[in-house]
């Protein structure tokens, strides 16, 4: 059976250039500039790089982004770290999105 | 005459292909050459016995290996040192080189000439019988020591080096420190960290950052530098990256990140590798493939005269990709 995510895959990501050379071409220049150092380091990004690869559950970018935080120095304790971080975010924005309900509640029931 | 013997004769006459790495140090496909400067470093690899069989060592070095130097040529590297005033550095390692039986009598005696002697240690060999004084002779003759640390977390170090491996360690940083290492004076200690994995290192100065940071705070121990040394995909590391089915994925990672700016840092155009046995290499890396020196060249230590040496073509090969990765990689760490 084919998978619909494979390993593999990560290293074709540039050939869907070929659809739209121009649109692949900006996107290109605005993720490079993105994550070049600022006044956040080189592994500050990165690490928002996994945390947000975490939380969108893209394996192509948690696979990527895990390679680029161990070459960053870090370690499967400091991604653990990163992704409770993110998930306990994620925990709070699902919580947070109670208030909806709490308001129509409000707005509705006697 | 045609068939296939004459073919694989012809095949067998011509030059072995030139590695990849070969050619990218050439132009348009065709094979380039590093060549050596002067030799300034004997950096001398006195056997492969370790008390330690960590995974990625190169040496494949370990408690059950017998390799030793032999008396003869111990006695041939203190002979070329004390005829060569130029050989300014007696880079000693192994295995543990502490535990051949004349490392204490090699270094003091290389001291006695006047060299800088570095020695490449595990922290763990003072927990050896008999080693405990380590921290103090490495202090009575100065030596400059570089010691093991793949990463300054607890599981990173003992999935690499064995379990229990970094809080011995900690405790040989800490009888250093108390040596009088560490402190930033005179008696250097520089850690040596490499990653767990088939990855390049971070950039030197960052992991030497965090991890002056983390070994103050949680163990008071301090240390003067920090090198970074990328894994070499050979030995017992190059079959792990087999094993796992990573061996063609690291050696493109490396290759990807070629530097030519590390070319003129590289440790091999500085220094020359003594075996155990003798046989000289154009580096450590080189030693356990065993390649030798160039053709032509003289191939042992014994009445060798170092001045032949100097600007002579170093024999590369794709493992070499592993110096040239990213920011290098050398016995003195990051090159660019």
């Amino acid at each position: 059976m084919t998978a619909y995510f494979d390993d593999k895959d990560l290293a074709h990501f540039g050939d869907l250039k070929r659809h739209n050379p121009e649109l692949w071409a900006m996107f290109e220049r605005y993720y490079a500039a993105a994550f070049e150092p600022g006044l956040l380091t080189k592994r500050e990004k990165v690490l928002i790089g996994f945390a947000v690869a975490q939380a969108s559950q893209c394996p192509y970018c948690i696979d990527s982004y895990t390679q680029q935080a161990l070459e960053q120095g870090m370690t499967m304790q400091h991604l653990a770290e990163a992704m409770h971080a993110a998930a306990s975010l994620k925990a709070g924005i699902t919580l947070a999105h109670g208030l909806v309900a709490h308001n129509v509640d409000k707005k509705v029931s006697m | 005459m045609t068939g296939p013997v004459p073919r694989l004769l012809r095949v067998l006459r011509e030059e072995p292909a030139p590695s990849r790495f070969a050619r990218r140090l050439g132009s348009g496909g065709a094979a380039g050459e590093l060549r050596a400067a002067e030799v300034r470093t004997l950096q001398v690899n006195v056997g492969k016995r370790c008390n330690q069989a960590c995974r990625h060592c190169h040496v494949d070095a370990s408690p059950t290996r017998t390799e030793v130097m032999p008396d003869d040529v111990l006695d041939a590297c203190l002979d070329v040192l004390e005829r060569h005033p130029g050989l300014a550095t007696l880079d000693v390692t192994g295995g543990a080189p502490e535990l051949h039986p004349r490392f204490r009598e090699l270094v003091a005696r290389a001291r006695g000439l006047g060299r800088a002697v570095i020695v490449r240690h595990n922290l763990t060999v003072q927990f050896e019988p008999g080693h405990a004084g380590l921290p103090a002779f490495f202090a009575a003759h100065g030596c400059e020591v570089v010691c093991s640390l793949p990463h300054y977390t607890e599981d990173a170090t003992d999935r690499q080096r064995g379990r229990g491996v970094y809080d011995k360690s900690v405790e040989g940083l800490r009888r250093l420190n108390a040596a009088g290492y560490g402190r930033g004076g005179g008696l250097v200690l520089t850690l040596v960290a490499n990653p767990v994995g088939a990855f390049l290192p971070p950039k030197q100065e960052d992991l030497e950052r965090d991890t002056r940071e983390y070994l103050a705070a949680r163990h008071g121990v301090g240390f003067d530098r920090l090198i970074t040394i990328t894994n070499m995909p050979i030995a017992r590391f190059g079959d792990w990256l087999r094993r796992v089915g990573r061996h063609d994925e690291y050696m493109q990672r490396l290759e990807a990140a070629y530097n030519e700016a590390t070319l003129d840092g590289l440790m091999c155009r500085s220094l020359l590798s003594v075996e155990w046995n003798g046989r000289l290499h154009d580096c450590d890396f080189n030693q356990m493939l065993e390649m030798g020196l160039a053709h032509g060249l003289p191939q042992r230590v014994h009445g060798l005269d170092v001045r032949a040496l100097a600007g002579r073509e170093i024999l590369v090969g794709d493992h070499c990709f592993g110096c040239t990765a990213g920011a290098g990689s050398s016995c003195g760490g990051a090159i660019a």
